[in-house]
Parts: C-alpha cells; sequence; structure tokens
C-alpha cells in the first residue's frame, strides 16, 4: 500500500483544497479538534487517576467508568473526524512531519492500551473495584503518559508545519 | 496604558529568553492545555452532576468537594503558564481583543466558581434538596459550561485575530 500516493491523491481532492481555501474553514474544524481532545484527555485522566488509586477511591471503577467514558468516545469521534479533515487538507505533508508520526504512533499503543485493559484487566474488576490491581495501575499510569506525548506532539505539529 | 505595560515586558531578560529559547513556548503551551483538560473535566463532573446527568449516586455537595480543589490548582497552573506566555508576546496578547474578551469571560468564571463554592459550603445539603436542583441553578450551569468552552475557543483564536 502506497501511502504517499494516497496522500498525493488526498492532496489534490477538491475537499482538500475547500479546507486549504475558504478562508476560516481549517480554523473552525481545529476549534472543534481542540475542544475534542481536551474533552478526551480529561476525561481520560479521571479514569487514569482513579485507576492509580490516586484520586476519586470511594467511588468505584465501573461506575465511573461507565459514566465517563461516552463523553470520552464521542470527543474522540469528533477529534479523529476533525483530524482527518485537517490532515486532508496537507496529507503529504502531515504524513513527512515528524511530529505528526510519532502522535499516530501514541495514538496506536495508546488504543491497544485500552483495548488490552479492556479485554483483560477489566474482566476481573469485581475483584479490584475499589482497591485497584496492579495491572488497572499500570494500564492508568501508561496511559497519563501517552496522552502528555500525544497533547505535546499535536501541538508540536503546529509549530512544524507551514502555514496554509 | 497597555501599551506602556507591553513596551516595558518586551524589554525584561524574560521576555527575551522566552523569544530566544525555541523549546519554550510549545512546552509552555503543552502544559496549559493540559492543565485546560484539567479544568474541563472538573468543571463538566459538577455541571452535569447540578444537571442530574452523572454521578447520581452521590450528592452535589460531595461532588463539589470532590472537584473543586482540581479547578482551582489548574486554574493557578494555568494563570502562571498564561502570564510567561504572554510575557513573551505581549503584544499578541494584551493588545489582541480575542485575548481580551477570554481575560473578561475568565473573570466572570472565576467569579461564578467562587460564588458557586461559597454557596454550597455554607449550606451543606441546601443543593441536594430536592433531588434536582432550581431551573435557575441549573440555567446557570448550562451557560456556565458553554461560557467555559467559549473561553478555549477565545484561547485558540487569538492566533487566528490580528491585533489591530
Amino acid at each position: 500500500m502506497n501511502i504517499g500516493a494516497i496522500c498525493r491523491w488526498l492532496d489534490d481532492t477538491q475537499l482538500a483544497a475547500a479546507i486549504r481555501e475558504w478562508n476560516g474553514l481549517f480554523a473552525i474544524i481545529e476549534t472543534f479538534h481542540v475542544i475534542a481532545l481536551v474533552t478526551v484527555v480529561g476525561s481520560i485522566f479521571l479514569i487514569d487517576l482513579r485507576l492509580m488509586g490516586l484520586a476519586s477511591r470511594k467511588h468505584s471503577v465501573r461506575d465511573m467508568i461507565g459514566e465517563i467514558l461516552p463523553y470520552t468516545w464521542t470527543g474522540f469521534v469528533v477529534a479523529a473526524i476533525s483530524g482527518a479533515l485537517m490532515f486532508t487538507s496537507k496529507a503529504t505533508q502531515y504524513y513527512e512531519n515528524f511530529p505528526f508520526r510519532m502522535k499516530m504512533l501514541l495514538l496506536a499503543i495508546a488504543g491497544i492500551n485500552m483495548l488490552a485493559f479492556h479485554l483483560l484487566t477489566f474482566r476481573s474488576v469485581a475483584k479490584w473495584d475499589h482497591e485497584t490491581s496492579m495491572s488497572a495501575k499500570f494500564a492508568g499510569g501508561l496511559s497519563v503518559i501517552l496522552w502528555i506525548g500525544i497533547v505535546t506532539f499535536g501541538r508540536w505539529i503546529g509549530f512544524t508545519i507551514l502555514p496554509i | 496604558m497597555l501599551h506602556n505595560l507591553v513596551e516595558w515586558l518586551l524589554s525584561t531578560r524574560l521576555s527575551q529568553t522566552i523569544q530566544e529559547v525555541e523549546w519554550i513556548v510549545p512546552t509552555l503551551q503543552t502544559i496549559h492545555i493540559l492543565f485546560i483538560a484539567v479544568v474541563l473535566s472538573s468543571v463538566s463532573m459538577i455541571i452535569l452532576r447540578v444537571l442530574g446527568l452523572v454521578g447520581r449516586s452521590w450528592t452535589i455537595y460531595e461532588t463539589a468537594e470532590r472537584f473543586l480543589p482540581w479547578i482551582w490548582t489548574a486554574l493557578i497552573a494555568l494563570v502562571i503558564t498564561g502570564a510567561l506566555l504572554l510575557t513573551g508576546e505581549p503584544k499578541r496578547s494584551l493588545l489582541n481583543p480575542v485575548f481580551q474578551l477570554k481575560m473578561a469571560l475568565l473573570a466572570a468564571m472565576i467569579f461564578i466558581t467562587a460564588a458557586f463554592q461559597r454557596s454550597i459550603y455554607g449550606n451543606k445539603g441546601a443543593w441536594d434538596q430536592p433531588a434536582l436542583p432550581k431551573p435557575a441553578a441549573r440555567l446557570i450551569g448550562g451557560v456556565s459550561l458553554l461560557i467555559w468552552v467559549c473561553i478555549i475557543i477565545a484561547g485558540r483564536w487569538i492566533a487566528y485575530v490580528s491585533v489591530p
């Protein structure tokens, strides 16, 4: 699969041109991205601190995850769509951008971390719903580090991509 | 008067260092974004509880007690990183109408948060009788959440609106 060719194809689409050329469109898309990302990161930190046993210790992990995750997912979907739109506008440039690549890598690892947590660790939550297990603590701690990295590289993209 | 402040800030060693050392502004912005996530999630947990949408197994008092400290701590971190960012680029911030709007909205929200805190700590049970707070309280909660989001949007749009 030739990603370079796909990026060039994206760059040449009408959609990409519109986002590059219509005044303020990129900024509006980016604004949705910013709101969505702080929602994702903020809600994930709530859960991570709970998993690490550092906050909300009186609250059940199951209850917190059940109530908060819908907001996380909604935020993530908006962030992914807005991110994809921004990417499309200058696909080749973003694809070749170092912090962008690092951000995508960390997102993938964060996704695997979440999947592993849900499929494995969370299975036994009844046993550690109040005093979290070591693997739950690890998942929470790793998540915090990854998301700090994602935000860091994300902001760095803005300083290294040429303006439209 | 604002212009005098801008000129004075530009003349300081701190301002010059922030402008010259490349990684300082991106790092400050990243820390700023992470604490925005903390404020938004903390504020949301309280407001969504007031609206009766999350955490109904806990009283509003307990929810406020749990999240208000995080709000104030994060706001302090935001003011510190914000002040440093401002010191590095005083024209871009102090003389920018979008920045001025952000500060006005922020002042309003700090006032409302402090008023809420005084009200809820002053009368432990009041906010939890009856089961759902008065419509006025819920309306102020909803509007507050909207204003917090507007503050975040204004923060991003400082970069897009030029100083007159």
